[in-house]
């Protein structure tokens, strides 16, 4: 397993990529600091500590409230941006970005694109650490100076003389690390399993794994979302093109600012139209290439509104994109270099077809190829 | 022609002094683009032994003067070489055509574009996506020819246009252009068996110099075995002009 890790700041301090540079602490009023930038650590502040803590030890800092939504907004679009750079991809809340990148054929193209990629999301070069799992890797990124990458070909010798502090336990558990005189993940990996799984329960043995460096955490891959819709009910039936059309598109600019936001594509698109009398008529089509823009989707959509003949007035318009999928990327180039290119010419003339009809693209096969009648020569 | 090459230098230097150093690029200072060898006459006119990926490059002619023969040449060449060579078709290619050339019939895909707009908006779609060859034989409205030679030039594609005469945008957008005018007709035993042409470089931006060359182009003719049907383009005599070196301007 080659694991490369990212690391960016709390991803709620992306929001405000203006403070960037200056102390920010992100929390609620009588609550606990959710996030803190790298300038308040001098200062003794940490998550997890109340705010009115932190208040008192930087009262320079910025105060931000925490914005849970516009957070997984980011986490979606820069899980989205990673997709196709390695076969899983997880991006947490922390500011923290796993790529499994076993087995890729590119792998250092792969950390070059999430180098890249990761600044421009996030407005700030990240700390890049190379390691055989997640846990060595994010530890290999936080010692890694900004915009460089830290490899680590023996994950046990890297983390052995690192502090023990550095395990996922809890301050309790912490502090009896520390009576025991398990100061460091090199002591604590020299304590069996079942022994500290004895001291500090089910915690204890997988602090024990982590500090031999066995890596017992998978990654959780993100995966594209999967379904979308607008719809527009009509005050008064509509049976003018004009105003379907209109409406379709202001439609399709909603959704495509969506899926902009989410770095999403249609795969399959559904167009539904209800009448006033009882009943309904939808189109549907499934895509090759993800559509996305406002263009792309109108283009399909208004082609068939254009052509519709709704056999009574409309009452509800509804364009419905049931199946997702990360807008323009592709995992399968990761296999073998320019096997998506081929793909991606398929998908391009099948969408030449949606727009402009199947006879547009012809391949032609030999069928009578001697006979006189020119339209019989080719199948 | 000393002083003339001095007032050039001279204009050059002016031109650098005050739009800076890279608004004049010689051309043999740019990078070249990756040639795609093609196999016929035209890789040791354009100078870098091929046709240039990701370019776009123009065969011109008025009347018969052996450029679709040429342009199917390639084609042919190109569906054995590349997976998808896609033909834009604005009306009149014949697949029939093409089969005395030998094709791949398998990787050959046309794209029947009755209009511009449709043309265009599919050439530059199957640029992006990274089509191997385009051979153009229709019109191109000038917005799309921002879209397909950024397109091209991304993913490598190899772009050949065939038109009678460049408009102004398609001959701006072109990286070589090739004119070819029939000198003389071909006849054997009082029977037409094909022409011969001159192919001269009239613009080349991927590499000095700009040259000349004459072809012979031979029908196929009677019934034959399919291995005989075979239409021979023959270079009878290459004159590669050794002309002052090309400038390009890049702004």
């Amino acid at each position: 397993m080659h694991i490369c890790c990212g690391l960016t700041g709390h991803l709620e301090l992306a929001r405000r990529p203006d403070l960037y540079g200056t102390p920010v602490i992100v929390g609620r009023w009588d609550e606990h600091v959710v996030a803190a930038s790298e300038e308040t650590l001098p200062f003794g502040v940490m998550p997890g500590m109340a705010l009115r803590q932190a208040e008192h030890l930087c009262p320079q800092a910025t105060f931000v409230l925490p914005d849970e939504e516009a957070t997984a907004r980011i986490r979606e679009l820069v899980s989205a941006a990673l997709y196709d750079l390695a076969p899983v991809v997880e991006v947490r809340e922390e500011g923290i970005a796993w790529l499994d990148i076993s087995g890729v054929a590119t792998a250092g193209q792969s950390i070059r694109a999430a180098r890249h990629r990761l600044s421009k999301a996030i407005g700030r070069e990240p700390r890049l650490g190379l390691a055989p799992g997640p846990f060595s890797a994010r530890l290999a990124a936080s010692r890694a100076r900004p915009g460089r990458l830290l490899r680590v070909a023996d994950a046990r010798e890297f983390l052995a003389p690192l502090p023990s502090r550095e395990l996922p336990l809890n301050s309790e558990q912490l502090e009896r690390l520390d009576l025991l005189g398990l100061r460091t993940l090199g002591a604590v990996a020299t304590i069996g399993p079942r022994e500290l799984e004895s001291q500090l329960g089910r915690d204890g043995r997988r602090a024990a794994l982590l500090a031999r460096g066995l890596e017992p955490d998978q990654l959780v891959p993100w995966l594209p979302p999967l379904f979308t819709s607008a719809h527009r009910q009509f005050g008064d039936p509509v049976e003018d093109r004009e105003a379907l059309l209109f409406v379709a598109r202001a439609l399709c600019g909603d959704l495509a600012e969506e899926l902009g936001l989410r770095g999403a594509g249609a795969k399959h698109v559904r167009v539904r139209l209800l009448f006033e009398s009882s009943g309904d008529e939808k189109r549907e089509s499934v895509v090759r290439h993800p559509l996305s823009s406002v263009a792309e989707l109108f283009g399909l959509i208004g082609s068939w509104i254009k052509e519709w003949q709704p056999r009574a007035p409309i009452t509800e318009l509804w364009i419905e994109l049931p199946v997702l999928e990360a807008a323009g990327r592709r995992q399968l180039r990761l296999w073998a270099g320019g096997d998506g290119t081929s793909e991606e010419v398929i998908a391009a003339m099948e969408r030449i077809q949606e727009r402009f009809g199947d006879a547009v693209v012809h391949r032609p096969k030999p069928a009578f190829v001697s006979s006189p009648i020119p339209s019989e020569r080719f199948a | 022609m000393q002083a003339q090459n001095l007032q050039l230098d001279g204009a050059i230097d002016a031109i650098r002094l005050r739009f800076g150093s890279h608004a004049l690029t010689r051309a043999a200072e740019l990078p070249p683009p990756q040639p795609w060898p093609s196999g016929t006459p035209l890789d040791s006119l354009t100078g870098i032994g091929g046709l240039p990926r990701g370019r776009l490059s123009l065969l011109t002619g008025s009347g018969t003067c052996g450029k679709l023969s040429l342009a199917l040449a390639l084609l042919a060449h190109a569906t054995h070489e590349f997976a998808h060579a896609t033909v834009i078709d604005g009306g009149g290619f014949d697949p029939w055509n093409l089969l005395p050339f030998y094709p791949e019939l398998s990787a050959l895909t046309v794209v029947r574009a009755p209009a511009p707009e449709i043309a265009g908006e599919s050439a530059a779609a199957l640029a992006r996506a990274g089509a191997g060859f385009i051979l153009l034989m229709s019109e191109v409205p000038e917005h799309w020819l921002g879209p397909l030679e950024s397109g091209a030039n991304r993913s490598g594609t190899v772009l050949v246009g065939v038109v009678d005469a460049p408009g102004r945008a398609l001959a701006h957008a072109s990286s070589f252009s090739l004119a070819l005018s029939r000198t003389e007709w071909v006849w054997e035993r009082g029977q037409l068996v094909g022409i011969r042409v001159t192919a001269r470089c009239s613009k080349n931006r991927v590499a000095p110099p700009l040259g000349e060359t004459a072809l012979e182009i031979r029908y196929p003719l009677g019934a034959r075995p399919a291995s005989d049907h075979l239409v021979h383009i023959v270079e009878s005599r290459v004159d590669v002009q050794e002309v002052a070196p090309c400038i390009s301007a890049v702004v």
